[in-house]
């Protein structure tokens, strides 16, 4: 679950920016004329729900409707007593509880006269949400300004973090360096967090017990505000700093869009991985 | 397999639900994806979507992930939470295992319940860092950070942790907020981490400075119903009886009406691959108790004297009654 510090901070995504997403995803119903949008949300899969809402479970699942004429309702399979605090850092207005989400979205759609709905990534839909309804596969473009801004201070965090913190692993376990990392990325407002870690005979994975020494990597992804990114690094010789970084530098070329990639190298014996998370070619 | 005439199983698992796809394979996966495909004869073959899982697993990558279910199979065990393009790909629509595998989870090996004792150790031990850890200025946020480092130092792989602070005001956890701790605030918390993929968890409520007269006697409360559902607790007694011996309590004190899902979610649950494992501990729930299944029982629940207040141990069912697992002092911690 997450556990980090979930908010909103208007200063840094001011309402206007939803206000703007959900005029795009009206105008994609208008296009396909359908009354409403469908949003499944759930701990694993809540970056199109958030993007459009703010609205991050930490637990339990979710859908999200975008009336074409009104504002967004949440279908919402958390308790009641939590609703002011989630209408504190999302957008809703409206919240019904719902612990079996398909009976009450039907109410909802008898109550507006809807018969049938646009669905974002239909085929994305967990299988027990089925729907008796006509819908209609919805596609939108996720990423805007804001979008990027988010995910860039969110990379700057990590590679922050992790560059004040990665020669410190060395002599430590995989787990008390997971402990200290947890402890820098949490009190910096990291919502949630997945550490990998390899000492050069393996990929990076959970830390299992495994003693650092003088060369190893770490990948993190990192949540913050919702907006993930992964960023890996090795604690290891200039030499090998420089040839990973001229790998990077050759291989993130080749890819667009919002994306995490990494490159290794054999060095000392041992593999190196080093990645970020780029926009259009670069690391943001 | 053969009592259901299933050729092959599928059990899939999902970065949130990993629990159908570890309770074949227990390998702690990072990725999106992982797929365990148990054939009659007991063969077993593995899939991952992340190619660093893959290789740590010794097990196939499909980074199309519909590509894992082509052939299909008879039963899947986590088929209400796989995405429709999967259950697409396995042409002929399987029918759910996820009960039937649930039903096979529950009553645990020797084994699982030394991991469920270790993270129970944890979770002592973590609730020991959470009260050293809390103090008046410090942000709900913060604290949380405190623990989860502590955590993770120790070897928890996860662990879910819900938190609250503050007065009569407060009706019920959620992720920590950047609120400040203040003096004479309760805060409650449900700590549950995670040991080689086995949950357990513990409820306590501290108190900062001298507790009220009214967090006091609502303690008492939580206290009796806690130890009522813990004397009762044993193989035969349904997870109904477990619910109606803390509720009677409250019943008994003039809060019923605080045993509702107006106030509180469950009386307990189970615990193991999953930190929410059924059946719940709830009234309506005529599920019997088995032993070697490992039960909280928690009477969370909000009451007017206190503000919501947490209170609960892990129980191990043995032959004629339980086990307390954690060994955390019964008491409202006072700080």
């Amino acid at each position: 679950m997450k556990r980090g510090l979930i908010t909103w901070d208007k200063a840094e995504l001011p309402p206007s920016v939803f206000e703007a997403r959900l005029v795009r995803a009206r105008a994609a119903l208008a296009k396909h004329d359908l009354p409403a949008l469908l949003v499944y949300s759930d701990v694993r899969r809540s970056t199109e729900g958030r993007h459009l809402t703010n609205f991050m479970p930490y637990w339990n699942r979710s859908l999200i409707v975008i009336p074409r004429e009104n504002g967004p309702v949440l279908l919402c399979g958390l308790s009641p007593r939590v609703y002011p605090w989630i209408k504190s850092v999302t957008v809703f207005e409206e919240i019904r509880p719902a612990s079996k989400l398909v009976p009450t979205l039907l109410q909802l759609c008898a109550e507006r006269g809807w018969i049938k709905l646009g669905v974002l990534d239909l085929a994305g839909l967990p299988h027990e949400i089925e729907l008796p309804l006509e819908v209609s596969d919805i596609k939108l473009d996720l990423t805007d300004e804001a979008e990027i801004a988010m995910h860039r201070r969110a990379a700057q965090m990590a590679r922050e973090i992790l560059a004040a913190e990665l020669a410190n692993g060395a002599g430590l376990t995989d787990y008390q360096f997971s402990g200290r990392l947890e402890r820098a990325f949490r009190w910096a407002g990291a919502e949630d967090l997945v550490l990998l870690f390899s000492t050069g005979d393996s990929a990076p994975r959970p830390a299992r017990g495994s003693m650092l020494g003088d060369q190893y990597s770490v990948a993190v992804a990192l949540e913050y505000r919702g907006h993930w990114v992964r960023i890996t690094r090795a604690h290891t010789s200039d030499e090998a700093a420089k040839m990973l970084q001229d790998a990077f530098a050759a291989a993130e070329k080749v890819s667009g869009g919002i994306f995490a990639l990494h490159v290794e190298i054999k060095y000392g014996g041992g593999r190196l991985f080093h990645g970020d998370t780029c926009y259009n070619g670069s690391a943001l | 397999m053969n009592t259901r005439d299933w050729d092959s199983i599928l059990l899939y698992g999902n970065s949130w639900r990993k629990d159908p796809f570890r309770s074949l394979v227990n390998f702690n996966f990072s990725g999106s994806h992982a797929l365990a495909r148990l054939s009659r004869s007991g063969e077993i073959a593995v899939t991952f979507s992340d190619p660093w899982d893959a290789e740590n697993g010794s097990a196939k990558l499909a980074t199309d992930f519909a590509c894992a279910f082509s052939g299909g199979a008879s039963a899947v065990a986590g088929l209400e939470f796989m995405e429709e393009r999967f259950v697409a790909a396995c042409g002929r629509l399987p029918v759910s295992a996820t009960g039937d595998v649930e039903e096979l989870r529950r009553v645990k090996t020797a084994e699982e319940i030394g991991y469920i004792q270790q993270a129970c150790d944890l979770a002592d031990r973590g609730y020991q860092r959470f009260v050293e850890a809390a103090e008046p200025g410090l942000r709900e946020f913060e604290l949380v950070a405190e623990v989860e480092a502590f955590l993770k130092e120790n070897g928890a792989e996860d662990n879910f942790m819900l938190i609250a602070s503050g007065g009569t005001e407060v009706v019920g956890m959620k992720p920590p907020t950047d609120r400040i701790l203040q003096k004479g605030d309760s805060i409650t918390t449900e700590l549950t981490p995670q040991v080689n993929g086995y949950y357990a968890q513990i409820c306590r409520t501290l108190v900062l400075g001298d507790p009220s007269p009214g967090q006091l006697q609502s303690f008492a409360i939580f206290s009796e119903a806690q130890q009522a559902a813990q004397d009762l607790i044993k193989p035969g007694i349904t997870a109904a009886a477990a619910a109606r011996a803390q509720n009677d309590v409250f019943r008994k004190h003039g809060y019923g009406d605080y045993t509702g899902a107006k106030y509180t979610r469950v009386r307990g649950h189970c615990l193991g691959l999953y930190p929410d494992e059924t059946p719940h501990i709830l009234e309506d729930v005529e599920y019997v108790l088995k032993q070697d299944m490992l039960v909280i029982a928690h009477p969370n629940t909000y009451l007017p004297l206190s503000g919501y207040m947490v209170f609960g141990d892990t129980l191990l069912l043995t032959e004629s009654g339980n086990i307390r697992l954690n060994k955390t002092e019964k008491k409202l911690f006072i700080k």
